[in-house]
């Protein structure tokens, strides 16, 4: 199984990444954006923090072991899109 | 196998206790070396052994549908299966893993029940412990419930740091994870900020604390509570 690492966009720059240093194995981009989801619902739910105000305006960068970036998953696609 | 003497025991219960009652345990200690990951106490098997950490920690974890968490930390000021033996249940929902690699002195049921049942003042300082243990958990539930992430970050890196020897913590953000009972990439994030206020240096697998006032501050009233309460109770500060 492939590993992706999540890396936590919560604000613009180098200083604004937190770096997934460990990866998860996951079958393949599918799954890692599920995952993404998961945890961006469960860290919406139950996480305060010094360093982010509002969940919604971070993403998840989800990159493969070289380092490559591979796709964005921000936190508010947790939530459905409205249906007018 | 040498008996251990009292003045060369790193654990601190074991080192406040009378000499007689030292007496009565001492000729069952056994040392162990301890490591990584390893389970001391199974949850739902009867408790065989008990052990008094020398160094290195112990973790109290429960495990629930949405994963593992820490829910106490026992190192070299206690006694790992104190509280199901003491208060008279033979096991425990919670698994006891070692999470900090060290030694521990390994004592079997009988002989600590035994030596517990002749003893009213050994039974009354492992109370003592027990209450203690008490208080720690229910500092975590106020802690979860009223803090950041930081300040329970800030707490849970004084609580092993008082377990350890020096500044240099050896722990994974999976581990720090699973203590703070966040997702990975939370836990990276409060790294960086008490790494940010200058507080702690983290380096893979490892976390120096640079200025533990500052840490403590940083902590609020997280942390203390149980601490003092072991100070006075135990080693009668």
């Amino acid at each position: 199984m492939p590993r992706y690492y999540f890396h936590l966009r919560h604000r613009p720059g180098p200083e604004g990444l937190a770096v997934d240093e460990d990866g998860d194995d996951l079958p393949d981009l599918d799954a890692a954006r599920l995952h993404a989801l998961a945890v961006a619902r469960d860290t919406i739910a139950r996480t305060r923090t010094d360093i982010v105000r509002d969940w919604f305006v971070c993403a998840f960068e989800i990159t493969d072991e070289a380092g490559r970036h591979l796709l964005t998953v921000p936190f508010s696609d947790t939530v459905p899109d409205e249906v007018p | 196998m040498s008996q251990p003497s009292q003045a060369e025991i790193r654990n601190r219960l074991l080192r406040v206790l009378p000499k007689c009652d030292f007496a009565l345990l001492a000729p069952h200690l056994q040392a162990m070396p301890t490591e990584l990951r390893q389970v001391l106490i199974t949850p739902q098997e009867p408790v065989r052994y008990l052990y008094f950490p020398e160094s290195g920690f112990a973790s109290i974890t429960t495990q629930g549908s949405s994963g593992r968490v820490e829910i106490g930390l026992v190192g070299r000021e206690g006694l790992v299966g104190a509280s199901p033996l003491l208060l008279g249940a033979d096991r425990t929902p919670f698994a006891h893993f070692i999470q900090g690699a060290g030694e521990v002195l390994c004592i079997d049921r009988a002989a600590f029940c035994a030596a517990v049942d002749e003893s009213a003042s050994l039974r009354r300082l492992l109370l003592r412990y027990v209450q203690i243990q008490l208080i720690q958990t229910a500092q975590t539930a106020f802690v979860n419930a009223t803090y950041s992430l930081e300040v329970r970050l800030a707490r849970w890196l004084l609580m092993c740091q008082d377990r350890t020897d020096g500044d240099e913590l050896a722990i994974t953000h999976e581990f720090l994870s699973l203590m703070l009972g966040a997702q990975r990439s939370s836990t990276t994030l409060a790294v960086q900020a008490l790494e940010g206020y200058r507080l702690i240096r983290a380096r893979r697998g490892r976390i120096t604390v640079l200025d533990r006032e500052a840490l403590e501050a940083a902590a609020d009233d997280g942390y203390g509570v149980p601490e003092a309460e072991y100070a006075r109770l135990i080693e009668g500060a």
